[in-house]
């Protein structure tokens, strides 16, 4: 091996490619903070992520329970709103079935011995059930003051007389008159 | 272009491709942060809609007491009758307990009613009894008392055949009550999840 082929290898070689701006040093340095950074930020992402599933998780269950205890109590409510509306038609119904049986025999025990009581008719009125129309004959010489003495009985059983009627015969009256309860 | 170009063209692409994932990442959370929030918030308004119906609940418990304690207890008296042979066999009983032999006119007819919703049904009565005049009153408030939901429409007491006797006509509506008319409304369905 001769001088002159080793003096030729150490010959310096242009750069086979140029040289790129001073600049784009700055590109590996970016490219470790994108590294470090999104690392970083990915990081604190999962945790985040991890933490907000969570509490989803937990708001989701929560308003799962509060939602089931919410319908029973709307079921509960629409239960007794039922309940109420039979109550009151059951109610509505009974105001108009009052018991009768204590007026007539209040009637026949208001009357004196020696009057006569032809005729007892108690009817229901047809808009009113509540009320009843009263129709009475009574004959005798004391009729008007029997008439008074049975409006005093059915008071003590809270009725009273509204627009009575009364109409002479001879010795006999007919006496007719709307029973209404007092408590009404 | 050269490999050092190509290198910084590699570099900035995985720059890009990075800070890409990046943002759809936490994209990703802010929209579970969001979604968190939104359970949160649907989770309040239910616990407010739960107060609301909790309170309107115990305002028509306290306020409807009093008639559904009435309903309860004349509940046994509404299941009892529940046919019209129930009514009629009632009033046989209490004719033949009552000692009534003279039934001059008995009449008993079904009603039916599309109005009343909670009486569909119901067994109309006609009666003409004649009897001494303990007997017939007592057999009256007898009748009221077997039945008692029965609404006693015409009421006539007269002389009878005899001075001992009265003489009673009698019609009266014994109701079929049908308490299963009126059912709890259905509460309104819950509003959907958001997913």
């Amino acid at each position: 091996m001769t001088d002159y082929i080793c003096h030729d290898f150490k010959t310096p070689r242009t750069d086979t490619a140029r040289r790129l701006p001073s600049s784009f040093r700055f590109i590996p340095i970016v490219f470790y903070v994108a590294i470090a950074g999104s690392a970083y930020i990915m990081t604190m992402d999962y945790f985040n992520f991890q933490k907000a599933k969570k509490l989803k998780v937990e708001a989701d269950e929560r308003r799962t329970r509060i939602e089931g205890e919410r319908d029973a109590f709307n079921n509960e409510f629409a239960e007794l709103e039922a309940e109420s509306k039979k109550a009151e038609g059951v109610a509505g119904w009974m105001e108009g079935a009052r018991n009768i049986q204590p007026i007539v025999v209040k009637i026949a025990r208001a009357v004196a011995a020696e009057t006569r009581l032809g005729e007892v008719t108690l009817e229901r009125g047809d808009e009113v059930a509540a009320n009843l129309a009263l129709g009475l004959k009574v004959s005798g010489v004391n009729a008007s003051t029997e008439i008074m003495n049975i409006e005093n009985a059915l008071g003590q059983l809270q009725y009273r007389s509204f627009s009575p009627q009364q109409t002479k015969t001879e010795d006999a009256i007919e006496y007719h008159s709307t029973l209404v309860r007092s408590s009404q | 272009m050269n490999p050092k170009q190509l290198a910084c063209f590699v570099l900035m692409a995985f720059i890009g491709i990075i800070l890409y994932i990046a943002q759809i990442v936490h994209q990703k959370v802010t929209a579970m942060r969001q979604e968190a929030e939104e359970a949160d918030a649907a989770a309040a308004t239910a616990e407010t809609e739960r107060s609301t119906a909790e309170i309107k609940t115990a305002v028509l418990k306290t306020d409807t007491e009093e008639i559904r304690r009435f309903l309860r207890a004349w509940l046994p008296s509404v299941e009892k009758i529940q046919t019209q042979q129930e009514a009629e066999q009632t009033i046989e009983l209490s004719l033949r307990e009552g000692g009534i032999t003279l039934v001059r006119q008995r009449r008993s007819e079904p009603k039916a009613s599309t109005v009343n919703k909670l009486i569909p049904r119901s067994v109309l009565t006609t009666l003409t009894i004649e009897e001494e005049y303990a007997k017939v009153l007592n057999w009256l408030g007898d009748i009221e008392r077997r039945l008692p939901l029965a609404r006693m429409k015409t009421v006539q007491v007269s002389g009878g055949s005899t001075a001992r006797q009265l003489k009673l006509d009698v019609t009266f509506e014994t109701p079929i009550f049908d308490l299963n008319a009126i059912a709890a409304a259905k509460p309104a369905a819950p509003e959907k999840k958001k997913s």
